[in-house]
Formats: C-alpha cells, sequence, structure tokens
C-alpha cells in the first residue's frame, strides 16, 4: 500500500515538476545526471546492457545477459579463460588421462570415462555450507528429471553419476556416459545448494516445471546460500536491473568493486546517452551494435571523452549459407565462383574499418584448431576474373544485359537476411554490387529474424543464399552444423543447423571421430582434415568473424573481454576502479 | 439503468472469451515457438531436447486443447509462467502494470490539464493570432514522432542540462532513502516520459477540444443565451463546455482505455519498465501466458471504458437515457 502511495504522489509530483520546469531552468546543477543513482557512490560501477534476461536459476537460464551475470555470482569446476584455455575454478585441477586423474574404463563393451574431481576445500555457498560432490549430484538428478525444462539436457546427462569420497565429500568421482576428449569441459554443469533446493524439488519434481516455478532463485533470488561466485545478488528487479554486493565467504580474493549494478536499456539508440548523463558508466558486450560502436569510437576520439571503445575477435562466424538443393547451387564452380568472386578484404575495410576479419572457414583465429595453411586448407583468394572463368566452365555465359544465362535461364540467386539488421543489410548491397559485376543477379528478400529463424531456416525454406551467424566456442566439434544427420527435417523436428543440407560421408566419419580422439595433436589433423572438406565442397560463403564491442571508463582496470560464450565476468574480481573519479 | 449496465457487462465478457481464443489461435500461427527459440541460440540441443521440450510446454498438442488448458488454469487464478522471464506472470506483471498505469495516467492527466484549457481559449478566439498559435503548436504536438521527442529530451535534459535522469523508473536503493525520497525519485524519472507522452496528447486533445468547442459555440441556444444577458463564464462552461463533452467523452474513454496497454516506444526510449514493452517483447517472444494477460487486459480495458462513456454521455446529455 505504501509504494502505491509513493507511486500516485510521484506521478503528481512529476506534474507539479513539468508544470514548474520552467521556472526550474536555473535550479541547481546539483541534481546532476549521475545523482540519478544512489548517493554517495564511490566505488561503484553501473554496466549498461541492451539485452533482457530471466530469472537466474543456472539449471533453467537460457538467455546470454543471464549467462553474464550469473558468472559474478556462481562458479562451476572449470570454465574458459579469454585465450581459449581452460582452468579449474571450483575445483583443484582439472582431471586429464596423463596424470591419471580420468581414465577410460570398459563397462559391458561400452567405453566411459571416470574422472576425480576434487572442490576446493574453501569453496562453499554464501550462507558458509560448504559445496560438495552432493551439489553436484543434487543437479544432475534434477537436471534430468522430465518434468523440469533444461535447455540442452546432455551438458547435464553426460554425466551418468556422481560418487563422493566416503572420507572426503569435496572429493568426487564422475562417471561418463561416453568416452570423450572434452569430458572435463563442463563449464555450464553449475551445482545446486542442495540445503536449500532439494525440499522444493522433492516437494514439487512431480508438476509440470514445478521445480524451476518454486525454485528460490524464483521466489527468493536474494536468499543467502545461493551462490558461491565473487558476488551475490542483492536486488533484482527483472526487465530494469541487478545489484551485486561482494560475498564474503567467496573462495577467492575478494573483489575490489563495492557494487556492480547491471541495468538494462533496452534501446541501443539511447545507450550511449545513458552513458554521456552518468546513468550508467560502461556498456557491456551485450549493448552497442556494431556501427553504433564504431561511431561513438570516433566521438570519443574527437572529444576527448575519457572511455576506451573495445573490439574483440570473437568466434561469431558471420556467413551465408548455401542451399545446396537449388538446382544451381549444386554445381560446385557455381560456389566456389560465387566465393572466388567475393572480396572479403575489401568489405571488412569498406564496412568495417579493418575491425572486423575476414573469415576463411568456419574456425576462428581464436581457437587452437584454426589454420590458414593451403596444404591443409583450399583457400579462395578475390579473383573477378578466375570467378569469371568458373562460371564461364559451369556454362553460364555472360549476357548483353550484364547478367550470366545458361538455357536461356539467367544467374539469378535469392538472398536472404534478417530484417532491420543495418550492418547485415549493408553486407548484402556490397555484395549485390560485387556479384552484378560477375553476371550474377542478387535479388534479396529479407525478413524479421523470428520468421527468418523460426520458420525460413528451420525448415530450409530459403532459395539459394541466407547470411546469419553461427555461435560455438573453442575447440567444438561442427557436428550440429556439418554432420548429414544434422539437416533439419521434419522427422527430426527441424532440429540441427545443417541448414545446407551439406552432405558428405567422408567428413560425418570425421565429425564422429572427432569426439573419441584423445591426442590432442591427431584431434587437431582430424579438424584440419574437416576443413579441407568443408573448404572443398563449399557448402558456405564464409564472411567474416565479428568483434565484441564494449565501452569502458578509462578507470576501469583488468577488464578483458573474452570473444566467447563464456563471458569477461567470469573474472570481475580481478577488475579495479583504479583512481576512478566517481560521483 | 441496472439492466443496461448487466446486459452490457455479459456482451463484454463474451467478447472477451471469442476475442480471447482468436488471438491465442492467431499466436499460435506465429511462426517459431519457444523451443524454436532455443534452438537458433543453441545448436547444440538435440532431437531428442526439441521433442521432450515441446511436449513439457504442451507445444505438441492442438491449439483448442492448449488454450482449454489455458482458460481452465485462469479460472482457477493461475495467470500461469512466463517462458521468456521464468517466473509467475502475476509477479512479473502486476509492478509493470502499476509503473504503466501511473505513468499514462500522469500524461493523461496532465495532458488533460494543459489541453482543455488552450482548447476552449483558441476556440473561443477564432481566427486570431492567438488561435493559429495554438494551432501551430497542437500540429507540431500531434506530428512530432515520440521516439525522436524521448531522445532529444534525454539529450537535452539529462546530458546537456543533467537536470533528469536519462532513463529507468527508480534509482537503484532509492526506496530504502524514506517515503519522501522515494516519491520525490519517482517522480524525478516520470518526468521525461511523461513530457514525451504527453506533448502528442495535447496536440490531439487541444484540436478535439477546440473543434467541439467551435460546434457548440454556434448553436441557437448559445445565441439566445448571450441575448438573454447570461454571464460569460455561465454561456462558456454551463452551456457550451457541456454540450462539448459528448466527444471529448469518447476520445477520453478510448485514451483510458489504453492506459493499461502501455507506451511501447516511450518505455523502450527510457528503459521504463512498463506493460507495453512487456507485450511487444512477450509476442515476439513467443511467451503466450504473459502476452495472452496483456490482451485480456487491454481488451477489457476498451470495452469497459466504452461502457463508461456510454453511461457519461447519459450524465452530460440528460437526453440520453437507458432502457
Amino acid at each position: 500500500m505504501k509504494k502505491q502511495i509513493s507511486a500516485v504522489l510521484s506521478a503528481l509530483l512529476a506534474v507539479a515538476m513539468l508544470t514548474q520546469c520552467t521556472k526550474n531552468e536555473t535550479a541547481s546543477t546539483e541534481t546532476s545526471a549521475a545523482a540519478d543513482r544512489a548517493p554517495a557512490a564511490k566505488n561503484d560501477l553501473v554496466i549498461g546492457i541492451s539485452q533482457e534476461f530471466e530469472n537466474m536459476n543456472p539449471l533453467i537460464m537460457t538467455m546470454s545477459a543471464t549467462s553474464y551475470m550469473y558468472r559474478m555470482v556462481g562458479r562451476t569446476l572449470v570454465t574458459m579463460d579469454a585465450n581459449g584455455k581452460w582452468y579449474p575454478q571450483l575445483a583443484k585441477a582439472i582431471p586429464s588421462l596423463e596424470n591419471g586423474t580420468a581414465k577410460i574404463v570398459d563397462v559391458g563393451g561400452k567405453k566411459k570415462i571416470v574422472a576425480t574431481w576434487e572442490i576446493l576445500p574453501n569453496a562453499q555457498w554464501n550462507d558458509g555450507t560448504p559445496i560438495t560432490c552432493a551439489d553436484f549430484a543434487f543437479a544432475l538428478k534434477v537436471a534430468a528429471a522430465p518434468t523440469v525444462s533444461v535447455g540442452e539436457k546432455e551438458t547435464f546427462t553426460q554425466v551418468e553419476k556422481i560418487d563422493a569420497d566416503p572420507a572426503n565429500p569435496k572429493k568426487c568421482t564422475f562417471t561418463y556416459e561416453k568416452a570423450k576428449w572434452d569430458f572435463y569441459a563442463l563449464a555450464q554443469f553449475y551445482p545446486l545448494p542442495k540445503h536449500l533446493e532439494e525440499s522444493v524439488f522433492n516437494k514439487y519434481s512431480k508438476q509440470k516445471e514445478g521445480y524451476e516455478k518454486n525454485s528460490n532463485y524464483t521466489k527468493n533470488p536474494t536468499m543467502k546460500g545461493l551462490y558461491n561466485g565473487p558476488y551475490v545478488i542483492s536486488e533484482v528487479k527483472l526487465g530494469d536491473h541487478v545489484t551485486f554486493t561482494p560475498n564474503a565467504k567467496f573462495y577467492g580474493p575478494q573483489p575490489k568493486i563495492q557494487k556492480i549494478i547491471v541495468k538494462l536499456i533496452p534501446n541501443t539508440g539511447t545507450l550511449e546517452a545513458n552513458l554521456r548523463s552518468g546513468t550508467i558508466d560502461m556498456i557491456s558486450t551485450l549493448g552497442l551494435s556494431f556501427d553504433e560502436a564504431l561511431s561513438f569510437e570516433k566521438k570519443v576520439k574527437a572529444e576527448h571523452l575519457p572511455y576506451v571503445v573495445t573490439f574483440t575477435p570473437s568466434i561469431t562466424y558471420e556467413h551465408i549459407d548455401l542451399n545446396l538443393e537449388n538446382p544451381i547451387l549444386k554445381d560446385l564452380r557455381v560456389r566456389k565462383a560465387l566465393l572466388t568472386g567475393l572480396n572479403r578484404q575489401d568489405l571488412m575495410k569498406a564496412l568495417f574499418e579493418g575491425k572486423q576479419e575476414a573469415a576463411l572457414h568456419s574456425i576462428s583465429p581464436k581457437d587452437p584448431w584454426y589454420t590458414e595453411d593451403p596444404k591443409k586448407i583450399t583457400l579462395y583468394p578475390y579473383s573477378k576474373r578466375a570467378a569469371g572463368k568458373l562460371l564461364d566452365e559451369a556454362g553460364w555465359k555472360m549476357g548483353a544485359d550484364g547478367y550470366r544465362v545458361k538455357d536461356g535461364k539467367k544467374l539469378s540467386l535469392q538472398f536472404m537476411t534478417t530484417a532491420g539488421n543495418k550492418t547485415r543489410e549493408l553486407v548484402q548491397v556490397y555484395l549485390q554490387d560485387q556479384y552484378k559485376q560477375l553476371g550474377i543477379e542478387i535479388v534479396t528478400k529479407n525478413e524479421p529474424a523470428r520468421v527468418f529463424f523460426g520458420e525460413t531456416m528451420k525448415k530450409r525454406k530459403y532459395g539459394a543464399m541466407a547470411m546469419y551467424a553461427w555461435v560455438s566456442s573453442p575447440e567444438n566439434n561442427p557436428r550440429s552444423t556439418f554432420h548429414t544427420s544434422s539437416i533439419p527435417t521434419e522427422k527430426n523436428g527441424w532440429s540441427g543447423q545443417n541448414n545446407m543440407a551439406w552432405s558428405n560421408p567422408e567428413n560425418d566419419k570425421l565429425l564422429d571421430a572427432l569426439d573419441l580422439e584423445f591426442d590432442a595433436k591427431k584431434r587437431v589433423e582430424l579438424a584440419h582434415k574437416i576443413l579441407k572438406h568443408y573448404t572443398d565442397d563449399v557448402p558456405v560463403l564464409p564472411l567474416y568473424y565479428r568483434s565484441d564491442v564494449s565501452v569502458v571508463p578509462t578507470y576501469l582496470k583488468n577488464y578483458r573481454p573474452t570473444g566467447h560464450q563464456f563471458a569477461e565476468t567470469n573474472d570481475v574480481e580481478k577488475w579495479e576502479l583504479a583512481g576512478a573519479k566517481l560521483n | 439503468m441496472s439492466t443496461y449496465i448487466l446486459r452490457r457487462l455479459i456482451q463484454t465478457c463474451i467478447v472477451i472469451v471469442i476475442l480471447s481464443y482468436v488471438c491465442f489461435y492467431l499466436m499460435t500461427l506465429m511462426p517459431g515457438d519457444p523451443v524454436d527459440m532455443m534452438i537458433s541460440s543453441n545448436p547444440k540441443i538435440t532431437a531428442a531436447d526439441v521433442t521432450r521440450l515441446r511436449s513439457l510446454y504442451g507445444l505438441d498438442q492442438p491449439a483448442y486443447v492448449r488454450y482449454g488448458h489455458w482458460v481452465s488454469d485462469i479460472v482457477k487464478g493461475d495467470l500461469g509462467y512466463s517462458r521468456t522471464y521464468r517466473v509467475p506472470v502475476t509477479e512479473l506483471i502486476g509492478p509493470r502494470l502499476t509503473s504503466t498505469f501511473i505513468l499514462s495516467l500522469t500524461a493523461l492527466g496532465f495532458s488533460l490539464l494543459i489541453a482543455i484549457p488552450l482548447g476552449i481559449f483558441s476556440a473561443l478566439r477564432p481566427g486570431t493570432k492567438t488561435d493559429y498559435i495554438v494551432n501551430f503548436f497542437s500540429f507540431a504536438g500531434i506530428s512530432i514522432p515520440s521516439f525522436w521527442l524521448g531522445i532529444v529530451c534525454i539529450i537535452v535534459f539529462a546530458v546537456w542540462l543533467p537536470l533528469l535522469p536519462a532513463g529507468g523508473t527508480q534509482t537503484v536503493g532509492a526506496q530504502n532513502m524514506g517515503f519522501w525520497a522515494d516519491v520525490l525519485d519517482r517522480a524525478k524519472y516520470l518526468v521525461l516520459p511523461v513530457l514525451s507522452l504527453s506533448l502528442q496528447q495535447i496536440g490531439r486533445f487541444v484540436r478535439f477540444t477546440r473543434s467541439a468547442m467551435l460546434e457548440a459555440l454556434r448553436h441557437d441556444f448559445i445565441r439566445t443565451a448571450k441575448a438573454k444577458g447570461l454571464p460569460r463564464q455561465v454561456i462558456i462552461w454551463r452551456h457550451a463546455f457541456r454540450n462539448a463533452l459528448i466527444p471529448l467523452i469518447t476520445i477520453l474513454a478510448l485514451s483510458i482505455s489504453s492506459v493499461f496497454s502501455g507506451a511501447i516506444i516511450t518505455e523502450t526510449v527510457f528503459a521504463y519498465q512498463g506493460v507495453g514493452k512487456l507485450t511487444y517483447d512477450s509476442i515476439v517472444g513467443n511467451d503466450f501466458n504473459v502476452a495472452m494477460v496483456s490482451f485480456i487486459i487491454s481488451v477489457a480495458m476498451v470495452l469497459l471504458m466504452n461502457l463508461v462513456a456510454d453511461l457519461l454521455y447519459g450524465v452530460a446529455d440528460p437526453r440520453i437515457s437507458y432502457k
């Protein structure tokens, strides 16, 4: 009731302020922009994001913004650093076959892995309860329950069972369902505080989505004991902001910033104004679009603003899928001509001022599997003449109107992407012009992202070319985009992302073998063989690897964007406001 | 009168039920469902995951079955669960509805406060300089796109003259600073969105008031009243304005009915936690439960406000009666 009264009074006051505003123009500037934050914020940081977030149950969350924030409050056994290297977080060390902490066992003719994970002795929940194997086993039990809507279940169910050492509840034996080399990559296998969540699960596990609706993460997200990271959540307002304060029980060094607020500003157009007015101190990688960042960087330089605009090469791969069921694109020579006639270097300079890197294939330079060795993969340097020759060989002859024809049919390709994405639409126009010079007509047809991904791409209804991005992580098996079994069909519920319908039995074998190869060197060789097929068959036109952009104040130190899905908040405790001139 | 109201209320309920099914069905026809959204953001989701999730969410059932489940939950008082935010709809929509109500009603009240006197003032001086100036600003107000005005307001009042916050609903932690500090803080955050929303409304209301008043002032009874020597204020307010009220009540009722629907653009530009943006996001994100509840509120408000307008016609004009 008090809240309602306060809201009504605020409304009246707002009207009063509006009617009096002309008189107030000379009013004190002490009510400065920065004053819209709580007073005397000497050591706080307000981060602006433009993407929505959901409740922070680590098993249920699916949004990037939630994951970005959760890494401030929740840690798990391992994670990946900005260089793409795995390192232990809650675990003492990463188990490996080499040091004997993991071994391959044969159970009934099936190869499995048994690994020993030891949790840090001082790792605890923020109510002081130690984190033990039981918390991981409980997370597995919840994730496996049919009534809980965990998105990618295999993240958890790849572990068959978790046993604790009777003498040490922090020493856990994980038995994995399959013997896969990346068994230790459990960066999304978060523990759940069994002492708080078990009673909820027991009570509601029989109801559809009963657990997630009644979990403490939903009902009482600031409850003590739900988090184990350097920060805890002290306030959540869905759709507005989340406040983080240091966790005194954190196992690592105490964070240096006393309060972090992540504030949602859904309109990217007003992010800059919010930054300049002091409403936010920085814009995270989930904020500005690339073109907005480029434009703001110019202003930073011209006006000597106290910000740094960071462009971090990421593993997000922007590309054009070629529909291999299209009669024109079935011809490999046409696909090769499209790639040879594409001047990617010039595109990067013209549109991105060289701040995004041209792609050779699907694996980014950040990935240990990356190669640009012409002995291992096929490269397609730009050559208009070579592209024209390939098209001539394919029977597409230049017509009088400047377009190529074959059997009386014009060489015309439909090119689709997400409508309203300024960067993609610019690339589309650029390519349309380049291909026109080759005698190829490009007919653009763009759709809202929801229709494009929800219907067109899902059911492979695009005519010839479709531009969008693939997001993955380093050393990721590209099975879901390259394997024949990943071609979306009605039979498999339109799952998988091999939207090109690329089928190469040799490549399928390599993809199957990749998961089971424990020798790192041989694994790289396998990855290169896969890339060889990929660059030979040209099912996709590689465009560029996206850069993650963020804007940080010059006083923020030790901030290191990662460029992959394990966000920079992974080491938020290292961030420092050196000589910060705050309000 | 009570029979009339009862009949209209029954009609309202029937219309809500029919429209809710139509809306639900149309939403099922939109491409993509919550599971498709998950697939596009996570290529590792397997065919087994897809089948399991579709069954868990009931997406494998026909629209009428899903609608039936939804209605039975609503009847039990369960508004459902947001699949986007992973919280019960009641928890999500309640505070946003209050915020939107405060924003829209304040903007409406402020607009009426300015527009009605200005419209009357202008109507009493047709063809004069004052009338032209009022008309000019009214058209300007109507024509300015609210997203542009919002951004300009932020640049002027938050960046250049740092007087007001650029966006949000409330300062983080302000609710713990005491009652009056909380009130003042919330009011500060309301000023720019209210200003941005009001300018358009003021323009519209000025135009309606002016034309309704001009129409009323042309009637014979006004001439008679003047001939009788009635005071000017009595002629304007008791005779002319009362007759000009009928069209104004219609416009006002429609404006009040949209109070709960929210102002998507203003809410987005000012990062204001309102129901308008929530509704838009829930439709785009296929968050059925949130979208349906927002839709029902909007439909119910339009229908109820029309009923209120019909009843007010009788109050404004005694010649109108309800049987």
